[in-house]
């Protein structure tokens, strides 16, 4: 009998659950209902910055007029699945702080109001910074900043070791470096291999660097990357524990001191500066000469898509935007996340007036979007090319394997 | 001779608990490591510091103050619940009581994931999210399949004399539960308490989406997620605020031990 | 939900009183029931609002095809069991419930014996004992984040604690997180963490065995291997039933553990940490898949089921 009535149950449940076509209706929107809001919400993905925190008491004096800005903070991988439930449940915020790759895929899936209505001014972005944030001919938002990978290096291990930075330029050259480095007793490079899109991120610069191409990830030149951190594994050159690492756990790696190379982004800039060690950053060299083409990081300051008294959650929107990327301060916010201006001649000026950032100037001119050409459709690629890249670095050298994986990759 | 056989068995008793406990060890061993000597892996902080825990005491005692609150109304409430309804479910004619506890442990298989997608939505409709009693009604929920059924069994071994003399003497269902049957099972309440506080004290799951706009108002499992940042985790801080946040429980766990082990089940249960 | 899901304290008690009352139900006054609903409601209206809600959320989830857009919309079609077809006969299906079935097993049996050792180890007190037991308890504290992360570093192929010590034996270091290696080193701190937990409910199972029966078993002269696999192991047999069923219902959850270690690469996913992945669109695909995810939540639901169902069959026959 008891299992009779549970299977009955059950049934119950799976006939009304079958019948609905919607499950829920939104709740009403969180603040008053009169035309003017008395709180704006804004989500960011910086949870380090706690609610006494700089940056805290920074966005708080961006609150319009007459209002009290709240701030919920939660980490990148769980902010896009909190606007998403947050916009079906009718309570969503005025403004959203996404990263450059999630834009895209909040667009296609309806979270996020076109700039023109939510009243944001898109107009002094660079072109290559800004791209993700225009999604099938729309643009939705802006940079709050930019950032980029680069190639620090310990300069005490590469003295001792013999190897001169500056003829660094293509990978058989920096090989033939970590091959020096490794026999002098040290350790080689530490990068970021974990699954997902930072370990993606992290491998785009060597992707880009041997000419491949986001749209075809099975070719050769994809491939050849695959194969040169498979090799970094395979002799030793790179930790094992690449293959969970990720960026900052690759960062304190290489603050041991015990590793000649880390590749890690432009934010670590300042701390690579206060380290025991001399750290120096450099742009990361592609397949045969120059310099490789590194991802934009960073991200994008969006507007949801508001269900009730829309108007007044844009205005409020666009104001506390506006106060962060306007051009008065851009920089400001940007220092304060240590990121660089997405407009060229700010840049130019933040550049220039802190010398660490040099190293990093032509990097972040070169620096490509990951969603540019393929929109929505990147966080398939994605998907595939970080699988790809898990197998090659399981596969420590193995060519093979490597290949197959590619291609495999490709086949979707 | 017997006193000889003990102490090799505290030996290697000893032995044991370190190596059970050798990532306890390594936790406390990092919390007091300098940051870029994290991944040295070494055997003793050999780079010192107690920055950790100054930044840690700085920033999360207000959540362990909110984690605190949490958990004791959390068991506050699973008893309320749970204590009556296992009173029932063992000494009151129910129908369909056999159902009835087939589905309370049926209740504990539900993985998260299916949980998590449906709980937001009823949250948001009642409009109790990012609320303390919200929260805590939530982390019951995990408890109380538990307690009842801890209940159930404690309060089923209550000898049927001292149920009917007190109904002879004309006392009702509600005043026998409260004068006879809820002090006699104080065992299975201390038990269902201290379980239900370890649960709500280390809960993530509803933490962290019914209440991530809290602000202060957050619990310590979602605090130390502060430090988990999108490129920069500080691995320092998270095991100092861990450290800290273990000692009122492992307090309250060799406190409670011993309801937990002999005698709590032996009294209740008499075959 | 979380690690600490527990067991009951000793299947005699639930078994004899309150799953099968040997006695028929007397004919009882209505404020009898009257006073049963009092008693019970707020526990029903928990049940409906927390369990039946999301269970038929995820139900509804699983026979319609959810993007994240038509998520939000709530206008997804109806396919009926289409999804279904599509995660069983998936190429990663086989192999993730093969995954799943060695993580459960392999922990389980571990987690029992290491926990029944150890409690019969406790069982006669000596000095530092009951510090000791106290201690052991201190892993199922620590949150998850710390306990995952902590064995993943002391994983790490290169310089990790435990191939250290491997190389003390001069066996060769073990790369624990790779894609052949993961599951095993998932299992091994899956292992760890639910040692205290059985090691406090066979303790106190243990505690419930009458020392009458042990001194009459040493005055016929058996030996401690005898006394245990004779009057401990058979006197044990309920405790154990429950111990492993709510260990099954558990430990086929488990996300957590394994997530932080590894994010469910290679051998180590299994399908709670596939559902998790693809429910919220964590891990190597940002891809979310909604109705995916609530296929093999409900695959896994099922699977829970079932044991329960076992578990009742040996239960009843134990009674007879």
């Amino acid at each position: 009998m008891r299992v009779g009535s549970i299977v009955v149950a059950a049934g119950m449940i799976t006939a009304l659950a079958a019948c609905s076509s919607s499950s829920g209706s939104g709740g009403s929107s969180a603040s008053g209902s009169a035309s003017s809001l008395s709180t704006v919400t804004v989500w960011d993905p910086y949870p380090q910055n706690d609610a006494t925190s700089d940056w805290a008491k920074y966005l708080a004096a961006c609150a319009p007029a007459g209002t009290t800005l709240t701030r919920t903070t939660a980490a990148t991988a769980d902010l896009l699945n909190n606007l998403t439930s947050a916009v079906k449940a009718g309570n969503a915020p005025d403004v959203v702080i996404l990263d450059n790759p999630a834009v895209p895929a909040a667009a296609a899936a309806g979270l996020l109001a076109p700039a023109k209505d939510a009243g944001i001014d898109t107009t002094g972005f660079d072109a290559n910074l800004a791209g993700p944030g225009t999604v099938a001919g729309v643009t939705y938002g802006v940079p709050i900043g930019a950032n980029t990978l680069g190639l620090y290096y310990n300069k005490d291990i590469l003295d001792k070791a013999g190897v001169d930075p500056s003829t660094i330029t293509s990978w058989a050259t920096l090989n033939a470096a970590l091959d020096k480095v490794t026999k002098a007793g040290d350790k080689g490079i530490t990068f970021a291999g974990v699954a997902g899109e930072e370990g993606v991120f992290q491998f785009l610069p060597w992707f880009w660097g041997a000419g491949a191409n986001l749209k075809s990830v099975g070719s050769d030149q994809a491939v050849a990357a695959g194969q040169l951190v498979s090799d970094w594994i395979g002799k030793g050159y790179a930790p094992k524990s690449a293959l969970t690492d990720n960026q900052s756990n690759s960062w304190d790696l290489f603050l041991t001191g015990k590793y000649a190379f880390a590749e890690n982004g432009s934010w670590f800039a300042h701390a690579a500066a206060s380290q025991k060690f001399k750290a120096i950053a450099m742009p990361i060299p592609g397949q045969n000469s120059g310099s490789a083409p590194a991802p934009t990081g960073g991200e994008f300051v969006l507007a949801p898509l508001q269900k009730d008294n829309a108007s007044a959650h844009y205005a409020n929107a666009s104001k506390v935007i506006s106060c962060l990327v306007g051009k008065d301060n851009q920089v400001k916010t940007a220092d304060k996340l240590g990121y660089f201006s997405a407009n060229k001649d700010l840049r130019q000026a933040q550049i220039a007036a802190d010398k660490v950032w040099t190293p990093w100037a032509a990097s972040i001119e070169s620096a490509q979007g990951r969603t540019t050409d393929l929109g929505a459709d990147y966080t398939t690629t994605s998907a595939n090319l970080s699988t790809a890249i898990q197998a090659s670095l399981n596969a420590a050298g193995d060519s093979a394997t490597v290949k197959a994986a590619f291609q495999q990759a490709a086949a979707g | 001779m017997t006193v000889h056989r003990t102490w090799w068995k505290t030996a290697i008793g000893v032995t044991l608990t370190v190596v059970m406990l050798f990532p306890v060890y390594w936790m406390i061993n990092v919390s007091l490591t300098q940051r870029d000597a994290i991944r040295a892996g070494d055997f003793y902080p050999k780079s010192f510091t107690l920055d950790h825990y100054r930044v840690a005491f700085h920033q999360q005692l207000p959540f362990l103050a909110t984690s605190l609150v949490i958990s004791i109304a959390t068991v506050l409430l699973t008893l309320l619940i749970a204590a009556p309804a296992g009173y029932a479910l063992s000494r009151l004619y129910v129908p369909g009581r056999g159902t009835l506890n087939f589905l309370l442990i049926v209740a504990q298989m539900i993985p998260a994931v299916v949980m998590s997608i449906g709980l937001y939505q009823i949250y948001s409709n009642l409009g109790t999210l990012d609320t303390l009693p919200g929260l805590i009604i939530a982390d019951s929920t995990i408890a109380v399949p538990f307690a009842v059924l801890l209940y159930s069994a404690f309060m089923a071994g209550i000898p049927r004399e001292l149920i009917q003399a007190a109904q002879v003497d004309g006392a009702s269902h509600w005043r026998t539960f409260r004068s006879i049957a809820l002090p006699i099972s104080r065992n299975a309440s201390v038990t269902a308490a201290l379980f239900t506080f370890l649960w709500a004290w280390s809960d993530f799951l509803f933490a962290s989406t019914l209440n991530r706009g809290g602000g202060n108002l957050r619990p310590i499992t979602l605090g130390i997620y502060d430090y988990i940042g999108s490129q920069n985790q500080e691995w320092g801080p998270l095991m100092a605020t861990a450290v800290i946040a273990s000692v009122p429980t492992a307090i309250l766990l060799v406190f409670a031990q011993r309801y937990v082990a002999a005698g709590a089940i032996a009294g209740a249960v008499k075959d | 939900m979380t690690v600490q899901n527990p067991l009951i304290v000793s299947g005699d008690a639930m078994v004899g009183r309150t799953w099968a009352p040997a006695r028929p139900k007397p004919r009882r006054p209505r404020r009898t029931t009257w006073a049963a609903v009092g008693f019970l409601s707020p526990l029903l209206v928990y049940l409906v609002v927390f369990y039946a809600y999301p269970l038929y959320t995820n139900v509804s989830l699983s026979l319609h095809n959810y993007t994240r857009a038509t998520y939000v919309t709530g206008n997804a079609p109806f396919v009926g069991l289409d999804i279904y077809r599509q995660v069983i006969g998936s190429p990663l299906f086989l192999p993730i419930v093969e995954q799943t079935a060695f993580f459960v097993i392999v922990s389980l049996v571990f987690q029992y014996t290491i926990g029944l050792a150890l409690a019969v180890f406790f069982q006669r007190n000596f000095p530092l004992s009951t510090v000791m037991r106290g201690l052991f308890l201190v892993p199922w504290l620590l949150p998850i984040i710390v306990s995952a992360t902590t064995w993943q570093w002391m994983m790490d192929a290169d310089s990790g604690v435990i191939n250290r010590i491997l190389g003390i034996f001069h066996i060769a270091p073990v790369w624990w997180l790779n894609a052949d290696h993961s599951l095993v080193a998932v299992t091994i701190a899956n292992i760890w963490l639910g040692i205290p937990f059985n090691l406090v409910i066979l303790y106190s199972g243990l505690q419930n065995i009458p020392p009458e029966l042990y001194e009459a078993a040493a005055l016929d002269g058996a030996g401690r291997r005898r006394q245990f696999w004779s009057i401990t192991f058979p006197l044990l047999r309920p405790v154990t039933a429950i111990t492993l069923l709510l260990g099954f219902v558990y430990t086929i959850k488990v996300v957590d553990i394994i997530w932080i270690m590894t994010f469910g690469t290679g051998s180590s996913q299994t399908l709670a940490t596939w559902a998790y992945a693809m429910s919220t669109g964590k891990g190597t695909s940002a891809v979310i898949k909604y109705s995916q995810a609530s296929v093999v939540g409900t695959i896994l639901l099922l699977i829970a089921l079932v044991m329960g169902f076992v578990y009742l069959a040996l239960q009843r026959r134990s009674e007879d």
